[in-house]
């Protein structure tokens, strides 16, 4: 009698562990599923398939867009200067929902996020939303041609870019403070100056919009 | 007894279904979103770590390195300006002269964002060639690759990876 209970009982345990593991594994293969299908659809591909000696490049999506750990943090204080020169400094900003990219002008997939900020900059600037584009190509401060050179540079391409909104200068310097590993990083301060969403890497435009929703304090 | 029997293998059945779909998940103390940190190298120089040459004699190093999976750095001639190519940077100390340094031209690729847009990449492992001549003697080359990383979704700052080679001119 005490053999069959304990049959028994093994192989119900054996029954539920067998059905968790199922149920764990169907709801990770379909939130793989989901992330995918949320990622950006963007894979470098090359030119000549046929012609190539080298392995194509891996598409795996499923780092982008992890959040940074200053979520729910306030935004570090920095002061810069823009393309004119003028000093710009975050505290200014306070009051409005405000975005900050950081981005650089050999990063490709920055140059695919820009033109969705300018689109949303536009789209939502009757709601107070600011955006600044945080500019970390280096600057060689010692050689003041070279530096002349570097910020013409950067104004050539934000004006190619048609971008519509601040464009600050040596954002590296800030880069400790907001935690950097990678570009773009995208960070969604609300107007009281606190974090509320950030980005690595290119993400969706319709995850782009929603963290700006949550920015202006608007469900999304 | 055959009912007994038929316990453990159930049961380890039920832990070979579950240890995959729980290694798989985000445990609470895995954290980090996968990203390589800041300083992390994404170029790896491979060998050689020491070469045994004849003095005074031109001589050949085939320097091999690897670009980490998933990423791609731009050539040595990115094809727009905008771009940082990867360069090798080898100080000439008593002892040794590097006369040139080729490097393989890249694959094509270009973001379907930007068709008109061409990128000339390196991915996996490539080989840069070197030419020097040495003198007599052990000499230390301190070679620094300066490249820049991107994936599909992300690009990292320029980084520098160091180049220690050991030669040996007899």
């Amino acid at each position: 009698m005490r053999r069959n209970l304990f049959v028994l009982a093994a192989m119900t345990l054996a029954l539920a562990l067998m059905v968790t593991a199922g149920v764990v594994n169907f709801l990770h293969r379909r939130a793989g599923q989901r992330a995918r299908m949320r990622g950006p659809q963007l894979t470098l591909v090359p030119e000549n398939a046929s012609g190539s000696a080298n392995p194509p490049v891996a598409t795996d999506t499923s780092d982008a867009g992890a959040p940074t750990p200053l979520e729910g943090k306030p935004a570090p204080a920095f002061t810069l200067v823009d393309l004119s020169g003028k000093k710009v400094s975050l505290e200014s900003y306070r009051g409005h929902p405000l975005v900050v990219d950081f981005w650089a002008t050999w990063c490709g997939p920055c140059k695919v996020e820009i033109p969705w900020f300018e689109k949303l900059h536009d789209q939502y600037a009757g709601q107070g939303l600011e955006i600044l584009g945080l500019s970390t190509d280096d600057l060689d401060k010692d050689d003041p041609a070279r530096l002349f050179t570097e910020k013409r540079d950067i104004a050539d391409f934000a004006q190619k870019m048609h971008m519509n909104y601040p464009v600050l200068l040596n954002g590296e310097s800030v880069e400790d403070a907001y935690g950097l590993e990678a570009y773009p990083t995208t960070f969604y301060i609300d107007r009281t100056g606190k974090v509320v969403a950030s980005t690595v890497g290119l993400v969706p435009l319709d995850e782009i919009e929603s963290d700006i929703k949550k920015a202006m304090g608007a469900a999304s | 007894m055959r009912r007994l029997t038929l316990a453990p293998v159930l049961l380890a059945a039920c832990a070979a279904l579950l240890a995959p779909a729980l290694s798989a998940q985000k445990l609470p103390w895995q954290t980090g979103n996968g990203q390589p940190g800041m300083n992390a190298q994404l170029v790896h120089f491979l060998y050689p770590q020491q070469v045994t040459l004849r003095a005074g004699k031109p001589a050949t190093i085939l320097l091999h390195f690897r670009v980490e999976q998933g990423l791609h750095i731009n050539s040595h001639t990115p094809p727009a300006k905008s771009l940082i190519g990867t360069d090798l940077k080898v100080p000439n100390p008593e002892g040794f002269t590097v006369t040139a340094l080729d490097f393989p031209p890249g694959a094509a690729y270009a973001f379907p964002a930007f068709p008109s847009e061409k990128l000339s990449v390196y991915t996996g492992e490539f080989v840069v060639t070197m030419h020097l001549t040495a003198q007599p003697g052990n000499h230390l080359l301190q070679g620094m690759l300066r490249y820049q990383a991107c994936d599909t979704n992300t690009c990292f700052p320029p980084r520098n990876a160091t180049v220690p080679i050991d030669i040996v001119a007899q």
